[in-house]
């Protein structure tokens, strides 16, 4: 009995064991630093990223607002009233005249009222933030294992 | 022992090393913490922020135009500045000398410009550069750009760049340019509908703060863009409008005109032709074409003596006061005494026995001034007042003149004016208030206001525009018996006026221009007011055409004008002959 506890003490005190632990420790709380200063600098450097392509893209938003600008400017130069007229009259065209006029009834036909500019959707200023910045861990899981929905691929074709 | 002694030594020299060095570690984090936390460091931080952040003006795209049926009056397009951002300048001789040759620009001045920036980091060249116009130096770039990169060497034209930002374009150049107006290089509308609402085109500019460290990248707010417009106008009708007024004024030889059609049922303004008109997308022009402000759109700025059309107000007036009726008799001996003056008819002779319709008929000045002498003084101006006379009408235009109309009790009026204005003399207005007063005439009564903004479009929703009625100066069945006295008077001359296969009614107005106080008969002012279909008036037109010299009178010039100008709308409005609609109504 006595031997064992003076194995015990003697292999807890061996001053090689301590200093082994010591230095295990510290070299743990370097491999730690070293870790949260390398994740810090991933970070760091993916919103750098993000954040240029972030200007990127508004420079391309700007770029492509000014395309269609552009274009539909230049469409409606060559839609133009004195274009039009004048491809009319190199294809032959004239007005016509009252009395060459034919008028039809079309029964249930209604004219069209004015123009009507509106879009179907109307645009919202917000966009709808994607879930993966929403959902947990078990909720992407889920997903992901959720067989995917039987659509044309699943179902009888006509 | 000794040994010991040694070692011991070295014991303290270690443990003296080894407190030495954490101190001196902690006096450098002492010393990192100081300068952290002092005055200083505050100070250049302060100075960093500043430019951390950058304060930018977020401008939204300027709103469009389109007219009723959807074609684009005024849009954007990009045009560029040119210039050299002097940090990455590297041959400032090749950039003038590309520069220059490219865009026609002196090379010595250019090339000083880049030599001597006073300490700009970048130097304009040249503004409003148009996309085709900067093509040619923009190939010249990229290609030098490519070959010195294939060449591992930096390109001589580094530094060039171009700004691009958006101005305005109209794409029909100078259709309807009386009604749109132009957006100058100064971000302001001038005239017009770019005028009248700039601030719904121009948008809300938003202004943010926007981080220069991609780290603290955020989100730019978004700048609504301008409020799109749609007018009433009829982009075809419009140009149908203005080619028939181009060729009238040559034909007749006259200075000036105008052209307004509007649908009588709800004041919207399908045409408004004047002359002269100005290409929109050369708008510096402006002085070249114009030397008042009032004359970029007579139609609703300038204001004239109307003459004989005047006389549809006179004979509402009188029909809906009861001072006459239709079937009354006058006995026209070619002049009438008001106020102490002699008043004569336009041909100093006289009638004889005539009827209402024969008054207008033969626009009998002396029958109209005893109209309205027959009314007094209190109902005739209290009709003109309701018939909108001498103020404006609310048309949604820049520059809208209000007219003049002396009444009793004001400092110029004399009882003569009584008279005299029955026929549209001393009295002053513009074409648009003429129309305007005409068609509750045409509307059973009811006048409409004048107005050219169909509706409106912003964040994808669109509202259309309803204009109630602007009031009823008459009663419905004046405004029916006037309208068929009018086409019955139209019918029995054969006016030049009418339109085959439509019943039209209207009056001309040959009006005499006060030269240093008098009348001079051999300068008139001409014009025709007329609507129809008659019995359901889809269109009202008026035709004012300044000084025409191969006949001064309007039966010759503006009558023939207005039938044109309504044969042309009954097609283009898909408006079909009153036979045809007679048949489908009775189906």
């Amino acid at each position: 009995m006595i031997n064992v506890t003076h194995l015990t003490h003697a292999y807890r005190q061996a001053p090689w064991r301590v200093q082994r632990q010591w230095a295990g420790a510290f070299l743990l709380g370097v491999l730690a630093l070293a870790m949260i200063s390398a994740l810090y600098l991933d970070v760091t450097a993916q919103t750098a990223i993000v954040g240029r392509e972030i200007q990127t893209l508004q420079f391309e938003t700007i770029k492509v607002q000014h395309e269609n600008a552009d274009l539909q400017t230049r469409l409606a130069t060559l839609l133009s009233n004195a274009n039009m007229e004048a491809r009319a009259q190199m294809l032959g065209f004239r007005p016509a005249e009252a009395g060459e006029i034919h008028y039809l009834v079309v029964p249930g036909y209604v004219r069209p009222k004015g123009v009507n500019l509106a879009v179907t959707e109307p645009a919202t200023s917000t966009l709808a933030t994607p879930p993966e910045y929403t959902q947990s861990l078990l909720e992407w899981f889920s997903t992901y294992l959720q067989p995917p929905a039987s659509g044309i691929a699943g179902g009888v074709l006509p | 022992m000794k040994e010991f002694s040694m070692r011991q030594e070295y014991a303290w020299r270690s443990m003296f090393v080894a407190a030495l060095l954490p101190l001196f570690a902690l006096t450098i984090l002492g010393q990192i913490v100081r300068i952290q936390t002092s005055d200083e460091a505050q100070l250049f931080r302060d100075q960093a922020n500043e430019f951390a952040m950058v304060k930018r003006t977020f401008y939204p795209e300027r709103g469009e135009i389109y007219d009723r049926n959807g074609h684009l009056l005024a849009g954007n397009e990009t045009i560029y500045t040119v210039g050299v951002n002097i940090p990455d300048m590297i041959d400032a001789s090749a950039l003038a000398r590309e520069v220059s040759a490219q865009l026609g620009l002196d090379y010595e001045e250019t090339y000083q410009k880049l030599l001597n920036p006073y300490g700009l980091i970048f130097v304009p060249l040249k503004n409003f550069v148009r996309a085709d116009e900067l093509a040619p130096l923009k190939e010249t770039f990229e290609q030098m750009k490519k070959d010195a990169a294939a060449a591992y060497r930096p390109s001589a034209l580094s530094g060039l760049e171009f700004q691009p930002t958006l101005q305005r374009s109209y794409p029909e150049n100078e259709l309807a340019s009386n009604i749109i107006g132009f957006f100058n290089r100064d971000s302001r509308g001038n005239f017009g509908v770019e005028e009248k609402y700039n601030d719904l085109l121009a948008g809300t500019p938003v202004e943010a703060w926007v981080p220069q460290d991609p780290n603290r990248a955020a989100e730019i707010p978004k700048a609504p863009d301008g409020t799109t417009l749609i007018l009433t106008i009829d982009r075809d009708l419009q140009a149908a409008a203005e080619q028939s007024l181009d060729q009238a004024l040559f034909e007749y030889g006259a200075h000036n005109g105008s052209i307004v059609i509007m649908d009588p049922r709800n004041g919207e303004i399908l045409a408004m032709a004047t002359t002269p008109r100005l290409n929109l997308n050369e708008f510096w022009r402006y002085g070249e074409y114009y030397s008042q402000s009032y004359e970029y759109n007579p139609a609703i700025s300038m204001q004239y003596e109307p003459g004989s059309v005047f006389k549809i107000l006179t004979m509402a007036a009188g029909l809906d006061s009861g001072a006459v009726t239709r079937d009354t008799l006058y006995n026209d001996l070619g002049s009438i005494v008001v106020g102490e003056v002699l008043i004569q008819n336009w041909d100093r002779r006289p009638w004889g026995v005539q009827d209402m319709t024969g008054c207008l008929q033969h626009s009998l000045n002396v029958c109209h001034a005893w109209i309205s002498t027959s009314m007094g003084q209190d109902i005739f101006y209290g009709y003109m007042q309701r018939f909108g006379v001498g103020r404006p009408t609310g048309v949604d235009l820049a520059g809208e003149t209000a007219g003049r109309l002396k009444v009793p009790g004001d400092a110029d009026w004399y009882p003569v004016d009584l008279g005299t204005n029955a026929f549209g003399q001393g009295v002053a207005v513009s074409p648009i208030q003429m129309l305007m007063a005409a068609s509750a005439i045409a509307n059973d009564g009811y006048m409409v206001t004048p107005h050219v903004l169909y509706g409106m479009v912003s964040e994808g929703r669109q509202v259309n525009i309803h204009m109630e009625p602007a009031g009823m100066p008459i009663r419905t069945e004046t405004a029916h018996i006037l309208s068929d006295m009018l086409a019955t008077s139209l019918e029995s001359e054969a006016s030049l006026a009418l339109v085959p296969g439509y019943r039209v009614a209207g009056k001309t107005g040959t009006a005499e221009i006060p030269v240093n106080g008098y009348y001079d008969s051999s300068l008139t002012n001409v014009s025709f007011i007329g609507w129809g279909p008659v019995d359901d008036p889809q269109f009202i037109i008026y035709v004012w055409i300044e000084r025409p010299s191969t006949s001064i009178w309007a039966n010759d010039t503006a009558a023939p004008l207005f039938s044109e100008i309504a044969q042309k709308t009954v097609i283009l409005l898909n408006i079909p002959p009153d036979i045809i609609r007679h048949q489908i109504a009775g189906q």
